[in-house]
């Protein structure tokens, strides 16, 4: 089978620092490809150069036999050449099916006419998604399905998928993956970003890794297995440091006070008379299926969400009844809310680093001087970025250039630098390579050993199992069983969550 | 809160919340799978005479090891407790409160006597659950809201006697703190336990918010062991708050199909779905709302929870009414369960 594209060494630097680094990599016709690495390994910059949004320092691309070199992502798109980004790029006030048909619109549009074929088309797709809806009424498993029927529509030769699974639910998967088998069948070419090993090795024809911008194994996935793929991701064997760690029970964290007990609160139906407490020096895990309501309950904790008016349920803090109407009132109160949907919700991504570590001081009203002292910002951003192993060029880059663990750690950042006592993180390893997974759980095991309430809420059985203390299970809006980490299997767990 | 919290809560409806089931108070199955060592109709209260364990079980006091009657009495025994002399003392659904050994006195003017203790200058410590119904009628105290306890000492030999504290909730459980010179008692329609002084005066109250209804307490080497004889659950609270319903409800149903705590599941046909009763794929769910529950709680000095055996809403060992620490395990007298259990404390750490 010929390559499709063929990339040879490719340098792409950005201020004389290389992001990827003399790379050779081929994409067969009709395979489905998956690129791994570690955050800021240079997947992302690889395949942006091949969809035309950024442009290569060195190196030659050779698209169906001769060399090509994009001027944007149009060029590309032009040429078959398809991106799905991580971060979706339709515009939200416009509804899916004016999306999908983006850029070619005609001079008179008949917009039921453009409904009915979006309708047709999204369905020959197996998604569910109502053409007339807005996109900002959409969730994010939602918006990646239009995002990824917008590349289809394009009849691209190649789709790049950057973290397409990140957001989806186990079902949503499984219509992703049979879709991409579908689109692999019809000869389209697929590059598949993920962090997820598992569905690497399950989906991938072949397997590429990079690490710090260097191609260091290529071949089919038959080939691999998890512990070969992380050994060569970060270059040392971590699997087992993550997620095999045997609980004995002196290791199991005995809880400390009380700090904070949640007694029947309710939202709607989303939060159904949900009641537990949290304990300091301790972590408490917090599992349940998508729909559990563990997302909203700690919402409604840190003020973001506002319990039912009528009977809601109260929330003490110890001791204390308090009913937090925005998040500052609860930042003041020392409680921070790590969010899941860190591009949305966790930084500005057009503010530096620094930028954004101040942000978390000003919002909590510790900041030294009245003014904006750049001093104080700098010192900050030092401190904390030396701490949390921040990579980045230096404190002046913006945020949204940084690799997906790094806008973590600064996510985490911002909210640690409010001194808090209660941390609420709420899926903190999600679109995280596996290195920074391994500093993220050192870090949240640290806050637990230095005596604050720690929660975790994570979709990860492992990730629960391993760093809990205490498991907490969600079912339907309310927390339905406490399992001790000790006694806590991954069947034991799910027949919680569901039964 | 904001400054206008406590004016929209009065639109609103102020919320009735009951504190989960967790830290200490984390459920297991300690009480469902632990040793029985007697099968007895309704045990009740529990006592150490001479080293060997006794218990009430409608009129009779028996002992638990050969299940010999000890006593009987002229109606149900509410209470039981004895003295460093040995002496028992009885209390009695007719109200009166016997003594038998070294006085043989009879005093009376008790309405509902619930638990009885000794102090170590011999005065007795009595709660009077309400003054208006007798013990078995506790239901009935429950769903009319009363708060006619009262918390008396009393001397065994001039029949002297002195109220502590009055216009309490059901005052359930007495335990003597000698060490700062008053009782804790377990106020039970009010979920929590407090501090007497022996001189009397306003009761402090120690721990409150209990996720059920507190029984008897008792010393343990590290502190307390209390028993909650029933779950707190947001049906009855929601009927604790209807007061039409309720009173309806207590006018023309019988005591027993009320929407009110209960010792044990019910097995009757004409409720077949109690609330925990809820099944799904053929199994009971463990973490179903109950009217019945088994629940023994240790506490440390300070009155904090530091352990606890449960018997779940799936469990049978419901209604612990009364604890004791003996020979260095914790016996349970489960009266909804009809069985004495004995359990080793380190069972329940968490």
């Amino acid at each position: 089978m010929a390559p499709i594209i063929e990339m040879r060494k490719m340098t792409k630097a950005y201020r004389g620092i290389p992001a990827v680094k003399d790379i050779d990599f081929t994409l067969e016709t009709g395979e489905i490809h998956a690129l791994l690495g570690e955050n800021g390994a240079g997947k992302s910059t690889l395949t942006k150069i091949m969809a035309g949004v950024v442009e290569a320092t060195s190196g030659t691309m050779i698209y169906r036999g001769r060399e090509v070199q994009f001027a944007s992502p149009h060029a590309a798109l032009e040429n078959g050449i398809a991106m799905v980004f991580q971060e979706t790029s339709l515009v939200p006030s416009m509804t899916v099916a004016q999306n999908i048909y983006l850029g070619e619109e005609k001079f008179l549009n008949r917009l039921r006419g453009i409904y009915i074929s979006a309708q047709q088309f999204l369905q020959s797709l197996n998604f569910t998604v109502d053409p007339a809806a807005t996109v900002a009424s959409l969730g994010a498993a939602k918006r990646q399905m239009v995002e990824i029927a917008r590349a289809v529509r394009h009849k691209a030769e190649i789709i790049i998928f950057d973290e397409p699974t990140a957001a989806l639910t186990p079902e949503e998967k499984r219509h992703f993956f049979a879709l991409m088998k579908r689109l692999k069948r019809s000869g389209v070419s697929i590059i598949f970003i993920t962090h997820a090993l598992e569905e690497a090795l399950a989906q991938a024809d072949r397997i590429t890794i990079l690490r710090d911008g260097e191609l260091v194994a290529s071949g089919l996935s038959a080939e691999f297995n998890r512990e070969k793929v992380v050994r060569a991701m970060v270059g040392r064997a971590l699997s087992n440091e993550i997620y095999n760690v045997q609980r004995a029970p002196e290791n199991i964290r005995k809880r400390g006070a009380k700090i904070l007990s949640v007694q029947d609160i309710s939202m709607g139906n989303t939060v159904r008379n949900n009641s537990f407490s949290i304990f300091e020096g301790q972590i408490t895990g917090i599992f349940g299926l998508i729909g559990s309501g563990r997302t909203e309950t700690f919402k409604i904790v840190s003020g973001i969400h506002k319990r039912d008016f009528l009977r809601g349920g109260d929330i003490e803090l110890d001791g204390r009844k308090v009913r937090y109407n925005v998040p500052a009132e609860a930042v003041r109160d020392r409680i921070i809310y790590v969010t899941e949907d860190r591009k949305l919700e966790g930084f500005f991504e057009t503010m530096s680093i620094a930028e954004n570590f101040y942000s978390g001081l000003l919002s909590a009203g510790l900041e030294k001087s009245a003014v904006i002292s750049f001093r104080e910002m700098r010192a900050l951003s030092a401190e904390w970025s030396k701490r949390l192993n921040v990579k980045a060029i230096n404190d002046n880059a913006r945020a949204v250039e940084l690799s997906g663990g790094n806008q973590q750690k600064v996510v985490i950042g911002k909210g640690l630098i409010q001194k808090p006592r209660l941390v609420i993180f709420d899926e903190p390893t999600r679109g995280v390579d596996v290195g920074a997974i391994a500093e993220i759980h050192q870090l949240v095991n640290r806050l637990a050993d230095d005596g604050l309430a720690v929660v975790v809420i994570s979709s990860y059985l492992p990730e629960i199992m391993n760093l809990s203390d205490r498991i907490l299970v969600c079912r339907q809006g309310r927390v339905v069983e406490e399992i001790s980490p000790l006694e806590a299997t991954e069947e034991k767990i799910m027949y919680a969550a569901v039964h | 809160m904001t400054l206008f919290d406590p004016l929209l809560d009065v639109f609103r409806g102020k919320a009735v919340t009951i504190p989960p089931l967790d830290g200490a108070l984390k459920p297991n199955t300690i009480l469902e799978d632990a040793e029985v060592i007697a099968t007895v109709e309704a045990p009740d209260n529990l006592a150490e005479l001479d080293g060997h364990l006794i218990f009430t079980t409608g009129k009779e006091v028996r002992t638990v090891a050969d299940g010999k009657v000890i006593w009987t009495g002229p109606s149900e025994i509410t209470a039981l407790a004895v003295g460093r002399d040995n002496t028992l003392a009885i209390a009695l659904e007719s109200g009166g409160i016997r003594f038998i050994g070294r006085t043989a006195a009879v005093i009376q003017g008790f309405n509902c006597p619930v638990a009885l203790t000794f102090a170590s200058d011999g005065a007795l410590y009595v709660c009077n659950g309400s003054d208006a119904v007798a013990a078995s009628a506790w239901k009935s105290d429950l769903m009319s809201k009363s708060a006619r306890g009262s918390v008396w000492r009393v001397d065994p030999r001039s029949g002297e006697r002195q109220c502590l504290a009055a216009n309490l909730a059901f005052p359930y459980g007495i335990a003597v703190d000698e060490a700062n010179a008053r009782v804790l008692v377990s106020e039970s329609w009010r979920h929590r336990i407090l501090a007497i002084s022996f001189a009397g005066g306003e009761p402090q109250p120690l721990l409150m918010k209990l996720p059920g209804y507190p029984a008897r307490i008792v010393s343990a080497p590290d502190g307390y062991i209390m028993s909650l004889f029933a779950p707190r659950n947001r049906l009855i609270e929601f009927v604790l708050l209807e007061d039409d319903y309720r009173s309806d409800m207590m006018r023309e149903i019988e005591s027993q199909f009320w929407i009110a705590p209960s010792l044990s599941p019910s097995r009757s046909f004409l409720e077949p779905l109690q609330n925990g009763g809820v099944r799904t794929m053929g199994i009971h769910k463990p973490w179903s709302p109950t009217r019945s529950y088994g629940l023994v709680v240790g506490l440390d000095k300070a009155l904090q929870p530091t352990m606890s055996f449960h018997s779940r809403a799936n469990g049978l060992r419901h209604g612990i009414t009364s604890v004791l620490f003996h020979q260095g395990a914790v016996v349970a007298a489960a009266k909804g369960g009809n069985a004495i259990l004995r359990i080793a404390p380190s069972e329940g750490e968490v």
